[in-house]
């Protein structure tokens, strides 16, 4: 369904930061993106949701090149996928409830659907208790929880998982990942982009390794973070 | 579609009230703008009250022969009437002109000996003649120099006004150009400072629209909130002025009243409050929507 075929970057300062990428994902796996700072992974998430678009190749989604999509189209891609980031990206002057509520409103669902679904995914992250909060008065961890609510809750089929660890500690950081477990094993794709290797080798699924903008290992199931 | 409606304005509404601080701060600049424009209303009244007072004060006086008949004199007010650019004539005859002089000099011995010594009116009648526009006198004169009339009439006291009309046109001329050219140069500073302070407000939530892009809102769902915040500082800026405005024209218009006598800027603003109000809130509004459209457009392209 995710297919990347020999795609380039090269950032404003010519600097290259994906060079010649081919990687295939299906629907439902786990696959870990890993790989040290500057290796290229946020940038590949990036693709995925059209932030940016490639300079050589193509990035295909359900047979669609993201390159074809007009700037009206691409909002609609983006509701097919959820994301979530290192630095949470939650709307600051909204609480909890308005933030989850937000990613469903722009789908066009209605007010009913979204009064009786956000409840729903807040308890399942664990923060039923903190619906009227807003984002400076919660922890990392739940600020994280949070993104992940919003990440979820219009079901998409991808999650994309930009280092959702980073800013937490190893309590918080394995709540996040159990959570994108249970996600991916109701049958949505995971992509998580990390360089924290207990995660990784706790989680023993697929693992893609990239360094300088390149991909140099794709282990299959039960992938190990290797250097 | 009447839904997205009510969440435009409820999220709209929710913005002004959570981010008060910036909400305050600029409805406070377009206060201060809008006010100055009412400002610029009141003295665009009062300058355009200004020349028309002048413009009253300008007339030209016919004078006829002492031997010419009223009925002929009439009859050539009737033709003065039927001219469009003439606006009022009106005929004195020679007893009242006798009147209003001996009235004007009452307290002047000599002047009162003098008449009384004469046995005749030396005094002639004529049409004062009042026009649309100063400008039209020349022509007005030309009409009733022309040889019809040239037998019946004296003088006409056009040239030795002639300089003070011209004096008074270009004053008036300027006044309305100079009037024009400054309000038109406050009005673009209003909206500069109007658009760089909704433009800086938005630039503060940079972050959160990105956010948005990123979640999938469409450019319409993120923008219209946005459109309504400025909509509500244009609102309540225009409300705000009106509250400082009125009693401000209250304070102000004894006084004007005292320099220019019959123009009252308070009865002007009274009696045009419907105009005044939709005016201050239709500018307030837009000035808050378009600027608010025009800053948004650059942090959408994510």
């Amino acid at each position: 369904m995710i297919e990347l075929k020999n795609v380039s970057t090269i950032y404003d300062d010519s600097l290259m930061a994906l060079r010649g990428i081919n990687l295939k994902i299906g629907q439902g796996e786990f696959v870990s993106l890993v790989g040290p700072s500057g290796a290229g992974k946020s940038t590949l998430l990036r693709l995925l949701t059209r932030e940016i678009s490639p300079q050589e190749g193509e990035v295909v989604l359900d047979s669609v090149d993201l390159a074809t999509l007009s700037s009206g189209e691409v909002p609609v891609l983006r509701r097919k996928i959820g994301t979530v980031y290192q630095d949470f990206k939650l709307l600051s002057n909204k609480n909890a409830f308005e933030n989850v509520a937000f990613a469903l409103e722009v789908c066009g669902v209605d007010e009913d659907q979204v009064k009786d679904d956000v409840p729903k995914v807040l308890n399942i992250v664990g923060l039923s208790d903190k619906v009227n909060s807003f984002p400076h008065q919660l922890s990392g961890g739940e600020k994280q929880r949070l993104a992940i609510a919003r990440a979820l809750i219009h079901r998409p089929r991808i999650i994309l998982a930009d280092e959702p660890t980073g800013n937490l500690d190893m309590v918080n950081a394995h709540d996040v990942v159990e959570l994108l477990m249970k996600i991916n094993k109701l049958g949505t794709t995971v992509i998580l982009a990390t360089h924290n290797r207990e995660v990784v080798n706790a989680i023993g699924k697929r693992v893609v390794t990239m360094e300088k903008g390149k991909i140099v290992r794709d282990q299959g199931d039960n992938g190990k973070y290797v250097i | 579609m009447k839904k997205s409606f009510q969440r435009i304005v409820k999220v709209g509404w929710t913005n002004f009230k959570r981010n008060r601080y910036i909400s305050v701060g600029t409805t406070g600049v377009m206060v201060l703008v809008l006010v100055l424009f009412s400002g610029l209303m009141a003295v665009n009244f009062l300058s355009s009250q200004l020349v028309a007072n002048l413009q009253e004060k300008v007339d030209v006086s016919a004078y006829f022969k002492t031997d010419i008949s009223e009925e002929e004199i009439l009859s050539v007010k009737s033709e003065l009437e039927s001219l469009n650019n003439v606006k009022k004539v009106e005929y004195v005859s020679a007893g009242q002109a006798l009147d209003e002089f001996k009235e004007r000099h009452a307290g002047d011995a000599v002047i009162q000996d003098s008449l009384a010594e004469l046995d005749f009116n030396p005094l002639q009648a004529s049409l004062n003649i009042k026009a649309d526009d100063s400008s039209q006198f020349a022509s007005i004169v030309q009409f009733l120099e022309a040889n019809k009339f040239r037998s019946v009439i004296d003088k006409i006291n056009f040239y030795e006004n002639e300089k003070v009309i011209g004096r008074l046109q270009s004053i008036s001329g300027g006044i309305q150009n100079w009037g024009f050219i400054i309000t038109m140069l406050l009005a673009v500073i209003a909206v500069l400072v109007t658009f760089n302070t909704i433009r800086l407000t938005i630039y503060n939530q940079r972050q959160e629209i990105e956010i948005m892009k990123l979640v999938g809102g469409s450019n319409w769902h993120i923008k219209a909130p946005y459109l309504v915040e400025g909509g509500l500082y244009g609102a309540f800026a225009a409300a705000v002025t009106v509250v400082i405005f009125y009693p401000a024209i209250f304070l102000v218009s004894s006084k004007i009243e005292l320099l220019m006598p019959g123009v009252s800027l308070m009865s002007y603003f009274l009696s045009n409050m419907f105009q005044f109000l939709f005016l201050v809130f239709s500018v307030g509004v837009l000035l808050g929507v378009v600027s608010s459209f025009v800053a948004i457009r650059r942090f959408l392209k994510v």
